[in-house]
């Protein structure tokens, strides 16, 4: 559990957005240690979207708190993790207007004070803000760090946006941008569509930010193969022919 | 005649009796259009010289390129067209879970301190845009 909540102003209602799939040993700290972080400094609104575990995600009543709510929603089918954040955002636009959106992954891999002050920083006039692994002292394994840095370049030549990192899932957004930004990709190229739509939307002030990204066995072992660069350029490719479907 | 168009030969007949024995009664019209394709296809295996005659009218060398040009073509645009349409269905059936599951969604604790939110009840919900 987080026991330094360094956020340095209050804020005032915060929306996360967590994709949750079989994340069955760490969700609970992961949300704990966002109660602990967020006590006093913000209210707080988690919209878990669980992404068709099973047996489904169970969350315990005393993980929330008077200044932490929890919105619980689960796929019955597993879809990615783009289709559960694309949920999370839903629900959270027609839930009341948050000061900030802040998408986390469930893995214990992002930290909640990092999740407040990229939070911070929206509410100080950012629309969206990246996480900049990198600077943020993270361990990331070598090869994992190769892949990032190439996809980093990849990125900033389709979408032109040109960032320190890559596919990080911890940033932050304004409600203005988090309506022009719905997500198509159901699986992990929602991070790039992210991006694409950044740059599309109308002018959005775009920051980066240190974060720390804790790479432990489990959730080396669980997220994201290095391989998976070529399943997201794929999918890219396929949104690229078909285009995006009106629904 | 050759060994290959034998057994092609023999393929196309087992495959037809095969699917008139499994698939006749709802089938009729597919079935009578599969056997008129079979017969021309097993025509010109078992007189491939009459297949190269009809290419050369085409300006065709090969009796075989005759029909491997528009099956090609013909695969690739089922192909294509196969591809969009799993895409549609994927879609819809993200539609249908994230509906399930906003419908379904459940608040956990938490106080009224920002107003706003939907009350602590099951199956509360918000209305999605897709």
């Amino acid at each position: 559990m987080t026991t330094v909540p360094a956020v340095s102003a209050v804020l005032p209602a915060v929306a996360i957005l967590m994709p949750a799939y079989e994340e069955r040993a760490t969700l609970g700290p992961t949300l704990a240690s966002l109660r602990a972080a967020s006590r006093d400094r913000a209210h707080v609104t988690v919209f878990v979207v669980d992404d068709g575990s099973e047996p489904p995600l169970e969350i315990a009543q005393e993980l929330a708190a008077p200044w932490l709510e929890i919105v619980l929603a689960r796929h019955p089918v597993n879809l990615g993790q783009g289709a559960a954040l694309e949920t999370a955002r839903q629900l959270a636009l027609a839930d009341e207007a948050f000061s900030a959106y802040v998408t986390m992954d469930s893995d214990g891999q992002h930290g909640a004070v990092d999740a407040l002050r990229l939070a911070e920083r929206v509410a100080a006039g950012a629309d969206v803000v990246f996480g900049d692994r990198f600077a943020g002292g993270s361990n990331v394994p070598f090869l994992r760090a190769a892949v990032l840095r190439a996809a980093r370049v990849f990125e900033w030549a389709i979408t032109g946006l040109r960032l320190a990192d890559a596919h990080n899932g911890l940033r932050a957004f304004s409600r203005r941008a988090i309506e022009q930004i719905p997500i198509r990709q159901n699986g992990m190229a929602h991070a790039t569509e992210i991006k694409q739509r950044v740059r599309r939307a109308a002018p959005l002030v775009v920051e980066e930010m240190p974060v720390s990204v804790r790479y432990t066995k489990e959730s080396l072992a669980k997220g994201q193969r290095s391989l998976g660069a070529l399943g997201i350029l794929h999918d890219l490719a396929i949104q690229y022919v078909f285009g995006e479907r009106e629904t | 005649m050759t060994l290959a168009a034998a057994l092609l030969l023999l393929l196309v007949f087992g495959l037809l009796v095969f699917d008139w024995a499994t698939m006749r009664a709802k089938n009729r019209r597919v079935l009578v259009l599969e056997t008129a394709a079979f017969i021309a296809g097993a025509f010109f295996i078992a007189f491939p010289n009459r297949a190269t005659e009809l290419a050369n009218l085409v300006g065709i060398g090969r009796g075989v390129d005759f029909f491997l040009y528009p099956t090609v073509i013909w695969l690739v645009r089922e192909s294509l067209l196969t591809r969009r349409r799993r895409l549609e269905d994927a879609e819809l059936i993200t539609q249908l879970a994230r509906a399930v599951a906003v419908a379904e969604s459940r608040r956990i604790g938490g106080s009224a301190q920002s107003g706003g939110a939907p009350p602590q009840s099951s199956g509360d919900s918000a209305s999605i845009t897709t």
